[in-house]
Formats: structure tokens, sequence, C-alpha cells
């Protein structure tokens, strides 16, 4: 019942001002401008069925480009297909001035078929609009639609800039496909980290055809977060003669934080040079252990 | 000092003594950040369960685990210059990691707590209805206060104008990975689409009009965002 009054005043606001009201001067059209503005921000008080046609009327009709982008957002709230269908419609004029606007309440929106054919809009678009349908996929969480830019894309950065948001957004299944379309990279390695791909990384560091690929998928299992990746850091620490891949498994450890582990291969080295290795490790953990260690080394001495 | 840190201080977890300390002094000693603090459990407050029940054992688990891991890779990142420029890649993701972490803290204190293990099925319905009714007032007071600072925000002023920012979009965070957890994916794709323009306008190279042209735009978003969430507060915030 307390939107009933904001509802009244954006119908009667917009009724005058799709009328065409009468200004003349600076001061009367900023007042008429908020006017406005105050209507539509009401309008989400209304009824979906209601505050549609009006939103739209305000789209066609003769208003700034301020007061047509705030009823984009009005549009993006009002739950109807119809909404979404008015918003892609607009995000699809090629060159608008409200098309990057459109295109992140498509976004907003989160209709998966409005978001499908933003797919078009980006083969099709500029720099500003390309930019804006990512931007869109990127609030909307939408993976298909950023695995195909990075799949189209045209530039080494444009591919890491998906490949990082697939990561941030935690779809391993799109990188991985990423990986059969397009190759593996040091970029795709870091995005398995992030997302968490323990299974991609492992098999990745147990494969010693490439080493330098080998030692960023061990440093990477650090990132993933996982609760045993500090065991199987450490298991590929042990099982290995090659300081390369020692080196990555110690970086890895250092990243997921695991400094029992660390403190577990220093116990067992009996080598000074390794020991101080991993003593630093330890430090740069963070840890309090490390005082143990600092304490054992005192005492030995 | 920023709002996670007053979080953490706030459940009483994630913080080692020594940080607990420091924050309780700097509490002591800054009337701003003291003020600060009061507003943050005020929200906090609105959002505790009237009956608290230890939430299960693995949540919380899972909860200590996440702060763990997180806030340790976080201090390795900053001991090492070559280190720091080989994650300068994943630093945005560890800030997610990070406010996901204080989600998943906020998640168990206030709406997995209070289910019990075995609800019956009436009692889980109440609950859900409970726990959507604190979330939605929750962001109701996150959208107030941002309205808030943006309308006292300084737009000549860069420096301030980032700090100010810097915070929101700190909250803005917590709140979209907090929309996420209660399913209101409506809500978290609108916050998470004020992030870019609230990354444009803590940028210090805009003009003051370019500032205040995107401060219409945040104030006029959020004020629609005010009156739907009103328009259900009787009910709920729509999920889909």
């Amino acid at each position: 019942m307390n939107n009933c009054p904001r509802f009244a005043l954006a119908l009667l606001a917009l009724v005058f001002a799709t009328a065409g009201w009468a200004q003349d001067d600076a001061r009367q059209r900023d007042e008429s401008e908020a006017l406005k503005l105050a209507a539509l921000e009401a309008l989400i008080a209304a009824p979906p069925e209601r505050a549609l046609p009006l939103a739209t009327k305000v789209l066609a009709g003769n208003h700034s480009n301020e007061v047509k982008a705030r009823a984009l957002f009005v549009l993006s709230q009002i739950d109807d297909p119809a909404a979404q269908e008015q918003l892609i419609r607009t995000a699809e004029q090629n060159g608008g001035e409200l098309q990057a606007e459109a295109i992140r309440m498509v976004g907003i929106g989160g209709d998966e078929g409005a978001l499908a054919r933003l797919a078009e809009i980006y083969r099709s678009g500029d720099a500003e609009t390309r930019a804006a349908v990512f931007e869109a996929y990127v609030i909307a969480q939408n993976a298909e639609g950023v695995y195909d830019i990075a799949v189209n894309a045209e530039s080494e950065a444009e591919v890491e800039r998906a490949a990082q948001m697939l990561a941030a957004m935690g779809a391993r299944d799109e990188l991985r496909a990423l990986r059969e379309r397009i190759g593996m990279s040091q970029g795709l390695i870091t995005a398995y980290g992030i997302a968490g791909d323990v299974e991609s990384l492992r098999e990745l560091a147990m494969n010693d055809s490439n080493p330098q690929q080998q030692a960023q998928a061990i440093e990477a299992l650090g990132l993933t977060g996982e609760n045993d990746v500090g065991a199987m850091l450490a298991e590929i620490y042990r099982g290995s003669d090659s300081q390369q891949v020692r080196d990555a498994a110690i970086q890895g450890l250092i990243i997921a934080g695991d400094d029992e582990a660390v403190l577990q291969l220093y116990r067992a080295s009996g080598d000074t040079a390794e020991k101080r290795q991993l003593m630093q490790a330890l430090a740069a953990t963070g840890s309090d252990l490390i005082l143990e260690v600092i304490d054992d080394a005192l005492a030995e001495q | 000092m920023n709002d996670e840190q007053l979080i953490l201080y706030y459940y009483g977890d994630g913080l080692s003594h020594a940080e607990r300390r420091r924050i309780a002094a700097a509490i002591e000693n800054d009337e701003r950040l003291a003020a600060r603090y009061a507003a943050l459990c005020r929200e906090l407050d609105s959002w505790a369960p009237a009956e608290e029940v230890a939430a299960p054992a693995h949540v919380v688990r899972r909860m200590h685990d996440t702060v763990d891991r997180m806030a340790r890779p976080a201090a390795v990142a900053v001991s090492d210059r070559s280190q720091q420029r080989r994650f300068s890649l994943t630093s945005f993701a560890w800030g997610a990691a990070v406010t996901a972490a204080l989600a998943i803290a906020i998640g168990a204190g206030v709406f997995v707590s209070r289910a019990p293990t075995d609800p019956p099925a009436e009692m889980s319905t109440m609950a859900a209805r409970d726990n959507r009714g604190s979330f939605a007032r929750g962001v109701q007071v996150y959208f107030e206060d941002a309205r808030s600072d943006l309308v006292s925000m300084s737009v000549g002023s860069a420096p301030d104008r980032s700090r100010l920012i810097a915070n929101i979009i700190d909250q803005n965070r917590l709140y979209e990975r907090a929309a996420m957890q209660n399913d209101a994916r409506d809500l978290a794709r609108v916050l998470r689409a004020f992030e870019p323009i609230l990354q444009r306008l803590a940028d210090d190279d805009i003009t003051p009009a370019e500032a205040e042209a995107l401060r219409a735009q945040l104030a006029f978003e959020i004020n629609v965002m005010l009156t739907k969430i009103s328009r259900g507060s009787s009910n709920e915030i729509q999920t889909t």
C-alpha cells in the first residue's frame, strides 16, 4: 500500500512527460528531467503489466539518453519475458547510443535466450561493444558466453582475459574444453589453479614431457586451496630428483600455506642446503612453526 | 582498516591474538573507526539468530579452513616482490576468495547455525523464510548505507572518493556472495553490475562531471532496488 502514492506519481509524471511538456529554459528542463527520473524510480513499485508499457514508452519517446538508460534498468527489473525482449532488441541496435547500456541490462536480466543473442553482437561489434558484452556475461556469470569469446578470440590477451574470468567463475568444464580447442598455456594453467581443478593439474604435474609446463602445474596446485594438495606436493617433492620439480613443489606449498608439510620435509632432510631452503620456505608461509625450526637449528650448533 | 577485518573481529574468528589486540586498540583510539565498527555491529546484530544453535561441525571446519587458507597466501604474497609479480594475475581471485570465506562465515553464523540437525518440514520452511527475511534486511541496510555514502561523498576530491568507494566495493562483494549463497541470483547480478561502475567512480582520472554522472546512475539503481526490496519485504526477495 505504501507504494501506491509513488506509483501514482510515476504515472502522472510519465503521462505528462510523454505528452511533451513545454520547456523554455534550462531550469525547467532540469526539473522536468528530475521528475521523470523520480517517476521511473517509482515505476518498479507498479505491477509488471502496468510498468512494462510505461517503461517501453519512455524508450520510444523523445527523452534524454539518461532518462532512457534509467528506463532500461527498470526494464531489467521487471519480471516479464517481454521486458527482456525489449532489452535485447535495444542492444541489437548497432551503433545506438544506448547499445552498451542495454547490453549491460541484458546481463543484469540474466535471461538465457537474450544472453545467447549477445554472441552475434560481440562478433560484429567494435571494441566498446565487445567490452560491454564481456561485462554482461560476467554479470550474468554466463560461462558459455565467456567460453565462446575465448574460442573465437583474435588475440592472446583476449584468451587470457576470458580464461581468467572462467577461472573466477569456477567453470572447470569450460576451461578443460578450452585446452582441447586452443592448447595449453601458462595462463590456462593458472586458471586451472584458481578454478580449483586439482585433477587436471595433477595430470600435468605428473607429465615430464614438458618440464616448464610441469613446474607451472605443480606450483598452480598450491593455488587450488584444496585440503589434500599439501600431501600431494610433498609426495611430488620426495619422489623427484629434478631440482626444477622440487623447487616448484616448495613454491606450491608456500602458496598453499601448508606449513606442516614443509616442516615434515625439513625434519626428514639430512642435507644442510636443502634444510636452509625449506627453512626459508617455512618463513615465507608466515607460520609460527619457523620458531621451532630455528630453535632446533640453534640447538644443533 | 577494512570492513572484512572488522567483520572477522566481530565474529571473533579468523584473526590471530595479535591482530585482535591491534584492532581493539585501533577502535579504542580512533573515534571514526569506533563509529564505523558500531554501525557494522548494528548491521550484523540485525542478522543474528533469535536463538543461537551451534553450527554443524563440518560447516565450522570448512569456514575455518577457508579463512586460514585465504589468509596465508596473502601474507606470503607481500613478502617477496618477485612472488608478487608472479601472482598478480590471480590477485582478483584471492580477493574474491577471501570474500567468499567471509560470506561463508556469515552463512554459518546466520543461516546454518539456526537450522537443527533434523528439523520438521514446517520448521525448515519457517527457518528458510526467517533467513531470507534477515538477508533482505541486511541487503536493505547495505543499500541505504551505500546511498548515504554516495550522497555525502565529495566528488571533487579523488583520494576521498577512492577510499570511500573501495569500502563500498568490499561490502558489495560480500553481499554479492551472500546473495549467491541465498540463491538470490537476480540480486547477485545487480550487485555484480554495480562493481564496474564503482571501479570507474574510484578512478583518479575521471572528471567531476563524469563522477557526478556515475554517482547519479548508482543512486538511481540503488533506489530502484530499495523500492523493489521494500515491495517484496512482506514476502521475500525474489530468487531465480
